[in-house]
């Protein structure tokens, strides 16, 4: 069995090595314009939200850009507690700041505290690449020598980033990798200028995903503006329309393309415009649509309308619209703009910031967030509470509610306050003493309303409503956070 | 034949060479049961279902009757008893069956089936540690064999056969196996429960769960008017009172007493007489403590155990604490657990509709337990159909759960698992709903899914022209069944 093993080791490096086309460029001197980035980050844990996890660290590559700066994937940074930069050889460290950062387009730039660090260095210029370009795949060797990996580009389209659900233009390359220490965020590079940065990487299929120059350069013009705006979109859902019998029933029997809305995000930038739903956009910033949704690129063809967009365009930018209602052809123009994770009713992702929670005699209240949700493990879908998995999964339904947060008890912490609802978790809290809670901001003027004495809180499953003595859950406070390590019992920000 | 972590066991009794009862009389009075089942086909509905079979133990309770589970003789097409000691093969049928506690009462065609048999005498509740031993026909031979165990525990226990249903069940450290369901189990010559559960193996050892007499004799006594009308069900959702603070709020006295009422199902008994928000302070005159149980036969237990001793017609009286002042509501038990979708169901041909290929059929736990859906709308509103009340818009939930591919759905797929809500602007509640908007000559039938996806659209002409077509080349045989015919 351990013979069987090793030989298959054995054989599997060796074709490794052959198909990788790795040629380490031989140079004596170190790497330019690459750094190590290592990070030390320390996430809260969002069901114990006074504590933080235990600190774990990464290492990636950092591309160093014109003004000494330098670019990794925001993955590899959130929730750092501190950065250090390291030139290839080893001989420096220089601590470094997060200067800008977006979670969606999954990119952040790094400042060095002292401006020698990378002195010296050139920095990389940007460029684009096409299908079937030969890319460079960057990664050091131990001792700062640059090893090489080869690959061709096969596909750009426009697909999920892995943090949020945002969809955001892609390159994917074909190559084989061998993986060194840094195996985040890698520079990829052709004729000596910086491609993306590697986001993803497959190693059954040796397929790679990297974050291509269009959307960086992008980053890049909004970390320059402060506040940072970052990518815009129309605020609408759209189907395609190829179903001959759809395109009957919605008068589309002359044209081709088109797509329809299903919904406009209420005061979004395409219900401003005047769109609604069952609109079919032909044209969106003079460019055909298809029956899927996509324009001819000029430089990847037929690609999703999402990356002319948000990539193409700035917060703020008029992106006219063709459309059709009612069988007339209309035209306007959408100003977009970017939903930041604030606005929605269950934040998509929360980072670099302690999680809002109050503890009222022992019942933990806390606001709904996915990073809540993943807490659950890798499958979450399915193991998270359904009650508030139902709330993120049909957010898009709940657009006209009120609340900006969902408040739920996460949990008890039994004191002699909460005797009888130790099992309670997982539940939405509507009101407290009859005030509706928008969001965890609202919870002590509520508690200033408590009649006869008494708390009365609103919950939206069994019992329904719960009872806590006012004067009691004052008392217990200092021996929750006694016994239970509290460093405080509310944090609101 | 079940694997949850509770499972019925389909097995046989033996006789006790117990404490007074003569064995041999015993073993006269078991009969090994083979049923021959067909289970619906829930993904080609049009079928007549798949045909399998199982064995359990029933024994004979009265003059010319037999009693086993229900799970024994679900879904039979053709029963046979075999006896001890008699070569012939008996045909039977069911004569009563009662899917929520678990029993059945079987007729056989020829009457000499009884030469020689005693019915069996029920007993009472056996006391904790004293022994008993288990009758029947488990696996692991073709003879009577006799488990002899001890009374581990008596308690209110889920029925795992129907998936929704609690009564009580005794707990017994002897061992049962397949094959034993539906056997007595004996104590000093009397019948002290009916083998029905246990744990598979893996989970836990020596637990065995038999249905004790009270339940059993509830069954005969519901069924003396020639119908079975099930377990009454108060339909309602309770809280303790035992947090302080909670009782000064809802204007308690400081007497451990009384539940609060946290849901009233609008399809219940309840309704009309009881609301969320009052508290329950006695039934039938038992006080109920802070943590709902009553002292009942000198032992405490859940208040439920007073509404399972009824039957329909009969009525209970609640003692209630509204707006803190006390009253006395009388409530006729019509109905029981309104909600039949959620629990397995019996000797039910799937009804769905078929149009343009696609395949329209009632959410329910037999159609889950078919049909692993991707959707979690699809659980989430089945986990929900009563607490969020999705029943009052949707007494049932209409899915699209499968597609036969043909030209004219070939753009469809991606509405498959989707629930429907209005079919050309008629909200749909029921499938006979979505059947009847089909039914309506239009050009094009737009049907809307819950969530916020595009519409469907299907041309009338294009669905005239493709219903042979489809029906040929799958083999449906009927586009359509709506009729129930539940027993």
């Amino acid at each position: 069995m351990r013979s069987l093993c090793f030989s298959w080791v054995l054989c599997f490096s060796t074709l490794t090595f052959i198909s990788a086309n790795a040629a380490p460029t031989g140079t004596a001197t170190v790497a330019p314009n690459v750094v190590r980035v290592n990070i030390t980050s320390q996430a809260y844990d969002f069901s114990r939200p006074w504590s933080k996890r235990a600190p774990a660290s990464k290492r990636a590559l950092g591309a160093v850009l014109q003004g000494q700066r330098v670019l990794v994937t925001a993955e590899s940074v959130a929730n750092a507690t501190y950065i250090e930069l390291e030139s290839p050889d080893g001989e420096q460290k220089q601590p470094a700041l997060v200067e800008s950062v977006d979670y969606e387009a999954n990119l952040a730039l790094l400042r060095p505290e002292s401006s020698e660090f990378l002195k010296g260095q050139s920095g990389l210029s940007l460029t684009t690449a096409h299908v079937g370009d030969t890319l460079s795949v960057w990664q050091l060797e131990a001792n700062g020598n640059l090893l090489v990996s080869k690959g061709q580009m096969t596909t750009a389209e426009v697909t999920r980033y892995p943090i949020d659900d945002s969809a955001f233009l892609v390159y994917r390359i074909s190559v084989s990798l061998q993986m060194r220490d840094t195996a985040t965020a890698l520079p990829i590079v052709k004729d000596g200028k910086l491609v993306g940065l590697m986001q993803r990487y497959e190693s059954s299929s040796n397929l790679l995903d990297l974050i291509p120059a269009p959307v960086v350069e992008h980053f890049l013009k909004d970390a320059l503006r402060k506040p940072y705006e970052g990518f815009p979109r129309m605020g609408l859902a759209f189907s395609g329309t190829r179903d001959p019998q759809l395109r009957r029933y919605l008068g589309l029997n002359g044209s081709k393309g088109g797509v329809l809305i299903t919904q406009t995000l209420p005061n979004g930038p395409a219900a401003l415009a005047g769109l609604q739903k069952g609109d079919v956009i032909l044209e969106m910033d003079e460019h055909a649509l298809d029956a899927d949704g996509n324009y001819q690129d000029a430089d990847y063809g037929r690609i999703s309308l999402g990356h002319l967009v948000c990539t193409k365009h700035f917060e703020g930018d008029a992106v006219p619209v063709k459309f059709v209602r009612d069988g007339k052809v209309q035209r306007t123009e959408i100003k977009v703009a970017r939903r930041h994770p604030e606005q929605f009713l269950c934040e998509p992702y929360v980072f670099d910031r302690a999680p809002r929670y109050f503890i009222l005699g022992g019942f933990v209240l806390q606001e709904l967030s996915r990073t809540y949700l993943r807490e659950f493990g890798n499958d979450w879908i399915h193991k998270a509470p359904m009650e508030l998995l139902n709330i993120d999964r049909t957010q898009s339904e709940l657009e006209n509610d009120p609340r900006q947060r969902i408040v739920f008890l996460s949990r008890v912490l039994p004191s002699d306050v909460t005797i009888g609802y130790e099992d309670l978790r997982h539940q939405v809290v509507r009101a407290i003493n009859g005030k509706a809670l928008n969001s965890l901001l609202d919870v002590p003027f509520a508690l200033e309303q408590a009649k006869d004495g008494i708390h009365l809180l609103e919950l939206e499953g069994d019992p329904h409503q719960v009872f806590l003595d006012a004067k009691a859950v004052q008392e217990v406070g200092p021996m929750l956070q006694r016994s239970y390590r509290l460093p405080t019992l509310s944090q609101l920000e | 034949m079940y694997f949850r972590s509770l499972l019925p066991l389909l097995f046989v009794a033996l006789l006790p060479h117990a404490n007074g009862a003569d064995p041999s009389l015993v073993r006269k009075s078991l009969a090994r049961i083979s049923n021959t089942a067909q289970e619906p086909n829930y993904r080609q509905p049009w079928l007549s279902g798949f045909t399998g079979g199982g064995s359990g133990t029933g024994w004979v309770v009265s003059s010319e009757r037999i009693l086993t589970n229900a799970h024994v003789v679900s879904n039979a097409r053709f029963l046979t008893l075999e006896k001890e000691n008699d070569p012939k093969k008996y045909i039977a049928e069911v004569e009563f069956i009662a899917h929520d506690c678990d029993l059945a009462i079987l007729k056989v065609k020829d009457t000499s089936f009884f030469k020689g048999t005693i019915p069996l005498n029920l007993g009472g509740i056996p006391e904790i540690e004293t022994e008993v031993s288990v009758y029947g026909y488990p696996i692991g031979g073709d003879k009577l064999s006799v488990t002899r165990g001890v009374v581990s525990r008596i308690d209110f226990r889920p029925y795992a056969h129907s998936a929704i249903d609690s009564h009580l069940s005794i707990q017994i450290d002897a061992a049962i196996n397949p094959g034993n369901s539906g056997g007595p189990v004996l104590q000093n010559g009397k019948v002290v429960g009916v083998a029905f559960q246990g744990f598979s193996g893996d989970v836990a050892q020596n637990v065995g769960y038999m249905i004790p007499t009270p339940v059993v004799r509830r069954f005969l006594k519901d069924i003396e008017d020639g119908n079975y009308d099930r377990y009454m069900d108060l339909s309602i959702t309770t809280f303790n009172t035992l947090n302080p603070a909670m009782r000064k709020g809802l204007g308690l006295e400081n007497n451990d007493c009384g539940v609060l009422v946290s849901s009233v199902a609008a399809a219940g008994v309840c309704n009309g007489y009881v609301k969320p928000g009052d508290v329950i302070l006695s039934i039938d005159g038992l006080p109920i403590a802070s943590d709902g149980t009553v002292e009942l036969d000198a032992d405490r237990i859940q208040m439920a155990e007073v509404a399972e001793r009824k039957f329909r017609g009969d009525t209970i009286k609640l003692g209630i604490l509204r707006n803190r002042t006390p009253q006395e509501v009388v409530v006729p038990l019509e109905r029981a657990w309104p909600f039949t979708m959620q629990a397995n169901q019996f000797d039910l041909q799937p009804t769905y509709v078929l149009f343009g290929g696609l395949l329209f059929q009632p959410l329910s736990r037999n159609l889950l337990s078919a049909i692993q859906f991707q959707n979690p709308r699809i659980n989430y509103l089945f986990e929900t159909f009563v607490p969020k009340e999705v029943y009052t818009e949707h007494p049932e939930l209409i899915v699209l759960t499968s597609i036969l591919p043909d030209p004219i759905n070939t753009y469809l797929n991606e509405f498959r698992e989707g629930i429907v809500e209005e079919i050309n602007g008629t909200p749909i509640r029921t499938l006979k709903d979505a059947a009847q908007e089909f039914a309506k000559v239009a050009d094009f039938y737009v049907v809307r899914f819950m969530g916020n996806g595009r519409m469907l659209v299907l041309e009338r002409a294009a669905v005239e022209a493709a219903s042979q077509r489809i029906r040929t080349r799958y083999g449906v045989l009927k586009d359509q069944a709506l009729n129930e015919n539940a027993r």
